[in-house]
């Protein structure tokens, strides 16, 4: 299932927590037409390329399937920045 | 090796129980999966690997840097989908970057990473435990690296 929600979490020295959540749906309904546009371009570099094209869309989307439940921390000092995939 | 398959080998070693009392003590210290005669029956019962965890703890005691903590969780499943994002690669240029590794003196075949052997590798990872600890004069820096 491809992730819906990504929340980014800053956390700056004074311990001020600032928190964004970002609807990716929104973002996959931004990206399908312009995949939908540049998918000739796409096909045909892909071929010459060598490379094949279907099998390239069926990598790429369980690459974006598989995205979910990924997380990433850094903490230095008082500072810090979440990001973290549903 | 468990601590009762040891047990159950140390008396057998004294001669306190023979050859057949001592392999059906091991089967029944450890229950069904010993029953498996298969290769692969070993890992059935272990769970899979969910998540590749990478944990950096950085401490910094003499500057002014502060300590610096780094945890990533990256799911098994984009691992496995980036092993076929590099099946997709072009063989030329697959030639190009084994050339270019073996130049660096790393001797890998990434014409060999497929995705039929995707599997196998997921699950020696399970086992995999990576600890790094590094001190020197200002500061520590540890390095985690496990499945889970």
């Amino acid at each position: 299932m491809i992730p819906f929600v990504a929340v980014v979490s800053l956390r700056d020295q004074q311990s001020r927590t600032f928190r964004l959540w970002i609807p990716m749906v929104l973002i996959w309904l931004v990206l399908l037409p312009l995949g939908v546009l540049l998918s000739p371009f796409i096909f045909i570099a892909c071929l010459v390329g060598g490379v094949n094209p279907f099998r390239g869309v069926v990598v790429m989307w369980q690459i974006f399937s598989a995205l979910s439940d990924t997380q990433l921390d850094v903490e230095h000092r008082s500072a810090g920045l979440s990001f973290h995939i549903f | 090796m468990s601590e009762h398959r040891r047990q159950i080998l140390e008396m057998l070693s004294e001669g306190k129980v023979n050859a057949d009392e001592a392999e059906r003590l091991i089967s029944a210290s450890e229950g069904p999966s010993s029953l498996s005669s298969e290769p692969g029956s070993a890992s059935a019962g272990k769970s899979r690997p969910k998540y590749l965890r990478v944990q950096v703890d950085s401490e910094d005691d003499g500057g002014h840097e502060g300590p610096t903590k780094v945890n990533v969780r990256v799911p098994m499943q984009l691992l496995r989908a980036g092993v076929k994002l590099a099946y997709l690669i072009p063989a030329a240029a697959m030639q190009k970057a084994n050339l270019a590794m073996l130049e660096k003196g790393i001797p890998v075949d990434l014409t060999q990473i497929k995705p039929e052997n995707l599997e196998e590798l997921v699950e020696q990872l399970s086992d995999l435990t990576v600890d790094v600890d590094q001190k020197d004069a200002n500061s520590k820096v540890k390095v985690r690296v496990f499945c889970e």
